[in-house]
C-alpha cells in the first residue's frame, strides 16, 4: 500500500476572501465612545460552503486515531467510540447550563456522581473530584491539597520538596513548581525508582513523591510498596500519575499500591478524543487525608436527590470554572458502563499484549534498554542509526509515509535516542502486523530516504529552528513580514 | 454463552437496568460484543478474532496473559473492581439517555442564564468541521508534518484573537477563561516583581477562587478593588494608592464586568499603572464592537471562548483564551504555532518556542499545561468565520438591544432594581431584588419556566448565599414574548415575597 496524504495548496483564510476592514461596527447606545471598536475585527466575509470547504480540506491534511494507527507512547491513542460522541451531542446534556438549578440537572448530577463512584473503585481511593481540565491541571490541585494538609499539620515550613524520578513526565515538575515546591530528581536503576537513591533522599523536607507507575519506560515499578513504605515512613504524600493506568486496569490500582492521592487521565483511559490537543479531562481521587482538601463542589446523593455540597471548609476551592468537562464525562461514564468489571480488566490485559507483542517484534530492529517484560508501552533506541547517519527523528518523518504515526520521540531522556511506542487494546493483531512491517522498511531504509522523509505529506521536513528563530505567530505578523518585503532566505537542512 | 447476573455493586453505581434490554440474561449480541479468552465478554472496540489472542500469545510463548503481570506484586494486587458488568451499546443509549431525560435543558425554559456561559446558536456548520474525525481524534501535532491541519486552524485561530485583542501573539488555548486568567496572574509575575495583585471586588466569586489558587503556590495574594456603589466602576483611588503603597505586579480588569456591566475606566488603568501589567479578560463577542484592549494599554487579553460555537454542555468543555504583547512571548505559557516553511520552502506550520514548555525546561517552564482546547479553538475559530465580522457585530447590537428592552420591561417593576447599576451594559445586567433574596426569587420564577438569572453570591458562604443580586442575560433566542413573560412573572414573584414577609 502506498500512503499519499491529501495535499491541498488551501490558502489561510484570510487570503480566501477580503475583510471589510474600513467598516464601522453598528452603534449601540450606551457605549462610550472611548470603548467602542472603529473598524469592523480585521477577518474574511465567506459563504458558509467556503468554510466548510476550507475547514475540510485543512482536515484531510491531519492525522487521526480514525486515519492510522497512532502509536504515540503514554498518549493511549485508544479508539474514540462513536456512541459517545453521539451521546455526548443530546440536548439532555449539551444544552444544560452550569448555573441552571440543580432540581433541573438531576441526571447530570446523577452521572456525575456515579462515575466518580466507579473512578473511586478503578482507583481504590474513595473520593472524587471530576473538576480538573486536563491531567497537569489535576497534577497542580493535587499538590494545592497536599501544601493545604502540611500547612494544617503545621508542617508546610518544612516540608517544601517534591521528589520526582528522572523518568517523570515534565507536567509532574512544572506542577510542583506552579504550586509552590521545589523539586529534586531521583536517578532510576534499570529503568526504575532505584529505592536506596529514595531512601536516602526522603527527608522531613518531602512534601511528596509523584511516580507513574507502569513508568515512561513502560516497566511496572514492582517495588512499590517499599517506595510506599519509604515516602510515608518520611512523613510524605504519594502522589499517582495516572498518565499510564490504562495497563493496570483491574490488575491493582492506586489504593493497593499505597498512593494518597492519583490523577487520571479521561482522555487516556477512558478513551474521550484528544482533539487535536485537547480538551481532556481530569481526575481528582484522594484518601481519607486528603479527601477533605478537595475542591468544591462535590456531588452529593441527599436521599433520592443530587446536589452540589459547598461547605467543604478545608476545601481548596475552585480549579476551573464550573464542574468540568461534563461534555467529556459522559463519554467516559459510557465507556464505563459498556465494558463493566470484566471489559475494563481485558481493556489492561489486551493493552500489555499488545503491547509486549510489538516489543519482542521491534526489538528485532532496534535495541530494547531495560529488561523485557513490559506494560502498555516500551522503549526502543535509535542509537545505533547513528553509525549511518541517521537519528530517531528521520525514523519518525520516514514512519509517517508509511502512512502511521510516529512515537513518541526522545523521551524518556534516560534511553539515548529514544523512542516510545504504545499502540493499545482496540487495535487489531493486523494493525499491529502492518505497523510492524512499516517500521521494518523505515529502520532498513537507505540513509538517504531516512533523511528526505517525510515525501508523501502535505508538507516536507519542516524547518522548526526557523520558526523559532524568526517566530511569525499570526496573520498580524505574516502582513508585517510582507510589508516590509522580507525576501526569504533559502531553505536550510533538515530540521534536528 | 450468556452473561452471568452480576453481584449487586452496593451503591448503585453500574446496576440499573433500562429498557428491554437488561443486560443479565439475555444472550450475547455478536454485532456488539465477544466473547475473549477465559470467558470475558468484551466490546467490539476491542478486537477480538477467534484465534487473534492466542497467535499472540504463541508469539510471546507463554500460555497466559496473566504471564504478562508477574511483575505485579501480589500484595499490590486487587480482586474485583466492584463495578459490575459491561453492557451492551444500546443498553448504554438507554440508560445515559434515561439520565438525560432527568435533566430540563436550557430549551425547555426562557432562560436568562449567561455569565461567562452562553447558549448562543451556534451554526450547524460549526459542529460538522468539530466532527471531522481527522481532527477530533488526533492528538498534540508533535509531528507537524503530519498535522498541518490542525497546525493551521490553531494559527488561524491565534491570529483571531490577536486581531480581537489588539495585541500581537496569542497562544493555542487554555482550559478557561478562569484558567486563563490564573496563568495571566502568573505571567505577570514574571514580567514584574511584587506579590499583590488587583483584581475587582465585582468579579465572581468562582473566578476569584480560581485566581486565589494560582496565586497561593508562589506565595501571592489577590488584593480586591473596591467598586462604586452606583455605577460599579472600580475605584481607580484605591488603585493609585495601592501602587503607591508597593508591592503590586500586575491587575486585572474585567469587560463586561461581573455585573455585566462596561466600565469605561478600564482605559484609563494603564496610565495609572504605567509599567505594572495590565490584563484585561474580555467576552469576545464583545470584542466585536469594543475597542481592542491592546489599544488602551492592555499587556495580557484572557477571555472564555465558550459562547463561540461550544454548546455550553454543563459547564465543560470550555476554551480559554489569552494573549500579550511580542516582546513577552518567551514568559507565556502554553503551546504556540508559528509559520515557517518545508525544506521546499513551501509554508508550513509548526508548534514553535518550545522552550518554555513543561517537557522541555521542566520545572522551570512558563506553565505545566499540556493538553490545551485544541479542538475548542476550532469550533471558535469556524463559529466567527460563518459568522463573520459583520455578522458578529450585528449579532452582538441585537444582543444588547434585547438586553435593553428587557432592562426596561423589568425597570419598572417595583422591588426591582434593573438595572442595579448605573453604567452601560451589551447583553446582560444586574437586578437586585428589593424582598427576600435572589434565591427566593429566581425559584418562584421557575416554576413559571423561566430561568431567570445567576445569583452572584458565594455559595460557600451563608452570609453572601442569599444574595439579592443576580446577574441576567438576554440571548439571541430571546423573544419579546419571553421577555413580557419574565416581566410578568418577576412582577407576580415580588409581590408574592412581599406577601410571606
Amino acid at each position: 500500500m502506498t500512503f499519499r496524504q491529501a495535499r491541498w495548496d488551501e490558502p489561510d483564510v484570510w487570503d480566501l476572501a477580503p475583510s471589510p476592514v474600513r467598516e464601522a461596527p453598528p452603534e449601540i447606545p450606551g457605549v462610550p465612545d472611548r470603548l467602542r471598536r472603529k473598524e469592523l475585527v480585521r477577518w474574511p466575509e465567506l459563504a458558509e460552503l467556503e468554510v466548510v470547504r476550507h475547514y475540510t480540506r485543512l482536515s484531510q491534511m491531519n492525522f487521526g486515531i480514525d486515519t492510522a494507527p497512532y502509536a504515540l507512547g503514554s498518549c493511549t491513542m485508544k479508539y474514540n467510540p462513536k456512541v459517545s460522541e453521539m451521546l455526548a451531542r443530546r440536548p439532555g446534556a449539551a444544552g444544560l447550563h452550569p448555573y441552571q438549578p440543580e432540581a433541573t440537572a438531576q441526571g447530570a448530577l446523577e452521572l456525575l456522581w456515579r462515575l466518580e463512584r466507579i473512578l473511586a473503585k478503578v482507583t481504590g481511593l474513595p473520593e472524587v473530584s471530576l473538576q480538573a481540565g486536563a491531567g497537569a491541571h489535576g497534577e497542580w490541585a493535587a499538590l494545592l491539597m497536599v501544601r493545604a494538609y502540611f500547612r494544617d499539620r503545621n508542617e508546610l515550613e518544612h516540608r517544601t520538596e517534591v521528589l520526582l524520578p528522572d523518568t517523570a513526565h515534565g507536567t509532574n515538575p512544572a506542577s510542583a513548581m506552579m504550586a509552590g515546591f521545589s523539586t529534586r530528581e531521583i536517578r532510576s536503576k534499570d529503568g526504575c525508582v532505584d529505592l536506596d537513591a529514595l531512601r536516602a533522599a526522603v527527608s522531613d523536607r518531602t512534601a511528596c513523591f509523584m511516580l507513574t507507575n507502569p513508568n515512561t519506560a513502560g516497566l511496572f515499578e514492582s517495588d512499590i510498596l517499599e517506595i510506599a513504605e519509604t515516602v510515608h515512613g518520611a512523613g510524605g504524600m504519594l502522589y499517582y500519575d495516572g498518565a499510564n493506568l490504562n495497563a493496570i486496569l483491574g490488575v491493582t490500582h492506586p489504593g493497593r499500591m499505597g498512593f494518597d492521592v492519583a490523577h487520571l487521565n479521561l482522555h487516556k483511559t477512558f478513551a474521550t478524543p484528544h482533539g487535536g490537543g485537547g480538551p481532556g479531562a481530569g481526575v481528582l481521587a484522594a484518601g481519607e487525608s486528603l479527601a477533605p482538601y478537595l475542591p468544591v463542589p462535590r456531588v452529593v446523593k441527599s436521599g433520592r436527590k443530587f446536589r452540589f455540597d459547598y461547605d467543604r471548609p478545608k476545601s481548596i476551592g475552585k480549579i476551573k470554572t464550573a464542574y468540568g468537562n461534563f461534555g467529556l464525562d459522559l463519554r467516559a461514564f459510557a465507556f464505563a458502563l459498556t465494558h463493566g468489571e470484566e471489559g475494563l480488566n481485558h481493556v489492561a490485559r489486551r493493552a500489555v499484549l499488545n503491547s509486549n507483542y510489538l516489543a519482542s517484534k521491534m526489538g528485532q530492529f532496534l535495541p530494547r534498554p531495560f529488561r523485557s517484560l513490559v506494560k502498555h508501552e516500551f522503549l526502543l533506541s535509535g542509537a545505533p542509526l547513528k553509525a549511518r547517519g541517521v537519528r530517531t527523528l528521520d525514523l519518525a518523518k520516514r514512519l509517517l509515509d508509511e502512512g502511521v504515526h510516529a512515537p513518541t520521540i526522545y523521551f524518556p531522556s534516560l534511553v539515548e535516542e529514544s523512542l516510545m511506542i504504545e499502540l493499545p487494546e482496540t487495535e487489531s493483531k493486523r494493525e499491529l502486523d502492518q505497523y510492524i512491517a512499516a517500521f521494518e522498511r523505515a529502520v532498513t531504509d537507505t540513509a538517504e530516504n531516512l533523511h528526505a522523509a517525510p515525501r508523501s505529506l502535505a508538507v516536507g521536513r519542516i524547518d522548526e529552528v526557523r520558526a523559532a528563530r524568526e517566530p511569525r505567530l499570526s496573520w498580524k505578523d505574516l502582513r508585517s513580514a510582507a510589508a516590509a518585503k522580507v525576501e526569504a532566505p533559502a531553505s536550510v537542512g533538515p530540521a534536528r | 454463552m450468556r452473561h452471568e447476573k452480576p453481584p449487586p455493586s452496593g451503591d448503585g453505581t453500574l446496576e440499573y437496568v433500562c429498557c428491554a434490554l437488561g443486560p443479565t440474561t439475555e444472550p450475547i449480541n455478536p454485532l456488539l460484543r465477544s466473547v475473549a479468552l477465559r470467558g470475558a465478554v468484551v466490546p467490539r472496540w476491542i478486537p477480538n478474532e477467534p484465534g487473534e489472542e492466542e497467535a499472540l500469545l504463541e508469539a510471546l510463548q507463554i500460555s497466559s496473559v496473566e504471564q504478562l503481570f508477574r511483575d505485579v506484586p501480589k500484595k499490590a494486587r486487587i480482586g474485583r473492581l466492584g463495578v459490575g458488568p459491561g453492557r451492551e451499546e444500546p443498553d448504554v443509549v438507554c440508560e445515559v439517555d434515561r439520565l438525560l431525560d432527568r435533566n430540563k435543558p436550557l430549551a425547555k425554559f426562557a432562560s436568562f442564564l449567561g455569565g461567562r456561559i452562553s447558549n448562543r446558536y451556534s451554526p450547524a456548520a460549526v459542529d460538522a468541521m468539530v466532527s471531522r474525525s481527522e481532527f477530533y481524534t488526533s492528538y498534540t501535532p508533535f509531528q507537524p508534518e503530519a498535522s498541518q491541519g490542525m497546525l493551521r486552524v490553531l494559527f488561524e485561530f491565534q491570529s483571531l484573537w490577536v486581531e480581537l485583542t489588539g495585541l500581537d501573539v496569542a497562544n493555542a488555548s487554555l482550559y478557561d477563561g478562569a484558567t486563563a486568567a490564573g496563568e495571566a496572574l502568573l505571567f505577570c509575575r514574571r514580567l514584574h516583581e511584587g506579590h499583590r495583585f488587583l483584581v475587582p471586588a465585582s468579579l465572581p466569586w468562582e473566578e476569584k477562587s480560581v485566581l486565589e489558587n494560582y496565586a497561593s503556590g508562589p506565595g501571592l495574594r489577590l488584593e480586591e478593588v473596591p467598586f462604586d456603589e452606583r455605577t460599579g466602576r472600580l475605584d481607580l483611588d484605591f488603585v493609585r494608592r495601592a501602587l503607591s503603597a508597593g508591592d503590586v505586579f500586575g491587575l486585572l480588569a474585567d469587560i463586561p464586568n461581573g455585573f455585566g456591566h462596561l466600565d469605561e475606566g478600564v482605559a484609563d488603568l494603564k496610565g495609572i499603572l504605567g509599567d505594572v501589567p495590565l490584563v484585561v479578560a474580555a467576552d469576545p463577542l464583545s470584542l466585536s464592537v469594543l475597542e481592542p484592549p491592546g489599544r488602551y494599554g492592555a499587556d495580557v487579553v484572557v477571555g472564555e471562548g465558550q459562547g463561540f460555537g461550544i454548546a455550553p454542555s454543563f459547564g465543560g468543555p470550555l476554551l480559554g483564551l489569552f494573549a500579550c504583547r511580542a516582546e513577552h512571548v518567551r514568559s507565556a505559557p502554553g503551546r504556540i504555532v508559528g509559520a515557517t516553511q518545508d525544506v521546499e520552502g513551501r509554508p508550513a506550520f509548526a508548534l514553535t518556542l518550545q522552550t518554555r514548555e513543561q517537557h522541555i525546561r521542566r520545572s522551570r517552564a512558563t506553565s505545566n499545561i499540556c493538553t490545551n482546547q485544541s479542538l475548542m479553538a476550532l469550533a471558535f475559530t469556524v463559529y466567527a468565520t460563518v459568522v463573520g465580522p459583520r455578522g458578529l457585530a450585528t449579532l452582538q447590537a441585537s444582543i444588547a438591544e434585547k438586553a435593553r428592552t428587557l432592562a426596561s420591561a423589568l425597570g419598572g417593576i417595583e422591588g426591582l432594581k434593573a438595572p442595579r447599576f448605573d453604567a452601560p451594559y451589551l447583553g446582560e445586567f444586574t437586578v437586585e431584588v428589593g424582598r427576600g433574596t435572589g434565591e427566593e426569587f429566581l425559584d418562584r420564577l421557575r416554576r413559571k419556566k423561566i430561568l431567570g438569572g445567576i445569583p452572584l453570591g458565594d455559595p460557600r458562604s451563608r452570609a453572601t448565599r442569599g444574595a439579592e443580586r443576580i446577574l441576567v442575560a438576554a440571548t439571541d433566542a430571546t423573544t419579546d414574548r419571553e421577555i413580557q413573560k419574565y416581566a410578568r412573572a418577576a412582577r407576580a414573584a415580588i409581590a408574592a415575597v412581599g406577601r410571606s414577609e
